[in-house]
């Protein structure tokens, strides 16, 4: 667009001014504040004691830290393959030429526009003992002795599961589409002219459709990485980060730090700790996407 | 094999749909009756009385109004906020345009859940904590729909632009009567990334709000089930109350939501 220097200046100032009032008010200056406070002893009431680096060094030595980093990065490994796959074979079940497409796409979506209390209650709801839906399918089916329980919620490694299969009916359903989409761009006509060439159901998988899909399993294998790492309402809400804070992810605890133990400061530097490590896992996803590009 | 991918492809479909119809019917039983196997769930007495005791003995309903109330708040705002701005950088000639545009992608390096302690402290001085702006004003800065939407701006040529300054037209009007209805596919995917994002925020609100008046539904949920422990009928009701709403916008919207959601993979 033509126009005078300073005519553009003012113009431009006056659209980015709504932006850069929220912008800076709430994201850069809060990162700028959350330096100050993460070297104070700061609560909920009122800045305290300069500590200098005291609560760096308190987090690097602290065990409760590092084990719910050690947590978030369970649920990391956990759901991010078995979330590829899942999504991928959805999006296979739901791009068939079948009359009940329609009807999948809904299906597998929907749980995603719940809300995640609600999905975090569902889950807690179905994997209860006694009385949860999960253990008395299992007792009708026969699978599950009569006065055996799972103890789906108490058990650290069940309930990782739990937790797990909650999360991926939960958000299955963006992936899912992610795919679906990618699926519906590939032209009909590279699938007929293999066929031609005797080209089986499982080389067509093999061979054409998972390479045509690599660009955007990049993309949700980095989306998905980012987004478990930040888990925290369906743990909180399905073992409240229990059987003793076995399953307790990082932003629990600086939740619990800051406001149960009234030490935002100490939560504060907990904080920049996890920002380093989503900066890192992102610029590996803009790393990977870059050399995507140049391939 | 073809009749092994239908059966195969079916349950998966009802294993997905099944947690959603067992809250449904759970949520029209009569309360109090014994559950023996998982047949009794649902089977017949069914009462819509616990609707009714939750409907008006809590705030639920109330809670749902907020939550859509910010959603459809932090929607509008985020989405007039986004687009001023990425016109401003996408076709405004000012100084420093390289500058800002750098300025604004940093944010998408910047997770929410990472300044969330500091941000509580600078909503604290701001003196917006329990308040409907403290809720709202934080989440309206978003990075994500400026570079998507300048991205779709740069593709509109400058010429149209220029034809309509030749007629004597504004900035403004070029923003409004070009810019905003040429992009109206992008702007409706936005509009209902950030609705869902709003309408699933819980962290903030969790943090900020301590009168129950303003609640959202994430953060009013909780408090409510834990008051029900034994019986399933009254979470069910709240379960569900909490979801019809959002469940019949996303039936009469589904195909601009799904065309929305395929749009985030952009986001990679």
């Amino acid at each position: 667009m033509k126009m005078g220097k300073w005519r553009a200046d003012g113009q431009a100032f006056l659209f980015l001014l709504p932006f850069l009032v929220v912008y800076v008010l709430f994201t850069i200056f809060p990162m700028i504040k959350g330096v100050e406070m993460s070297f104070y002893k700061w609560t909920l009431i009122r800045k305290m004691d300069y500590l200098g680096s005291g609560n760096y060094e308190r987090m690097f030595q602290d065990q409760e830290f590092w084990a719910s980093i050690w947590h978030s990065t369970i649920f990391v490994l956990i759901t991010t393959p078995t979330m590829l796959v899942l999504a991928m074979v959805l999006a296979l079940i739901a791009n068939r030429n079948s009359r009940l497409q329609r009807f999948y796409r809904s299906v597998f979506f929907i749980p995603s526009i719940l809300s995640v209390a609600v999905a975090s209650f569902l889950g807690l709801f179905v994997f209860q003992p006694y009385t949860g839906l999960l253990n008395s399918m299992l007792h009708w089916l026969g699978l599950l002795a009569e006065g055996a329980e799972i103890f789906w919620l108490t058990e650290t490694h069940l309930a990782w599961i739990a937790i797990s299969l909650l999360t991926l009916w939960w958000t299955v359903g963006f992936n899912f589409i992610l795919y679906l989409s990618a699926l519906q761009d590939t032209p009909d006509e590279v699938y007929e002219a293999a066929r031609l060439d005797g080209a089986s159901d499982s080389q067509l998988f093999w061979r054409i459709t998972l390479p045509l899909l690599s660009p955007i399993t990049r993309t949700i294998t980095m989306l998905q990485i980012i987004a478990s790492f930040k888990v925290f309402v369906q743990i909180y809400v399905m073992t409240g980060g229990g059987p003793l804070d076995q399953t307790r992810p990082v932003i629990q605890l600086i939740w619990q730090t800051g406001f149960r133990k009234n030490d935002l400061g100490y939560a504060a530097a907990m904080s920049y700790m996890l920002f380093a490590i989503l900066l890192v896992l992102s610029a590996l996803q803009y790393w990977m996407n870059n050399r995507k590009e140049a391939n | 094999m073809k009749w092994f991918y239908r059966i195969f492809s079916l349950c998966m479909g009802l294993l997905f749909l099944f947690p959603l119809i067992w809250m449904l019917v759970v949520s029209v039983k009569k309360e109090g009756m014994k559950i023996i196997t998982v047949v009794d769930w649902f089977t017949p007495p069914y009462s819509l009385a616990v609707y009714h005791e939750i409907i008006t003995g809590t705030k639920l309903l109330h809670w749902s109004w907020n939550s859509f109330f910010i959603a459809v708040c932090v929607t509008v705002l985020t989405l007039v906020i986004a687009a001023m701005s990425a016109f401003a950088v996408s076709k405004i000639p000012f100084r420093y345009r390289t500058f800002m545009f750098f300025f604004i992608l940093a944010g998408l390096l910047i997770p929410g859940e990472a300044i969330l302690i500091p941000l509580y402290q600078v909503a604290k001085d701001l003196d917006i904590l329990n308040s409907y702006q403290g809720l709202i004003l934080p989440a309206l800065a978003s990075p994500f729909a400026i570079i998507i939407l300048k991205s779709f701006f740069d593709g509109i040529p400058n010429e149209l632009l220029e034809s309509i300054q030749m007629d004597g037209g504004g900035v403004w009007r070029i923003f409004t009567s070009i810019m905003l209805p040429l992009t109206r596919p992008a702007l409706v995917s936005i509009a209902i990334l950030t609705f869902i994002g709003s309408w699933n925020n819980f962290l903030w609100p969790f943090m900020s709000v301590t009168d129950d008046n303003l609640f959202t539904l994430p953060m009013g949920i909780p408090t409510l089930m834990n008051q029900y422990t034994e019986d399933y009928v009254k979470p069910m009701v709240i379960n569900t109350v909490a979801s019809l709403p959002i469940m019949v916008l996303f039936l009469i919207f589904e195909r601009q939501i799904i065309k929305g959601v395929s749009l985030s993979g952009i986001k990679g």
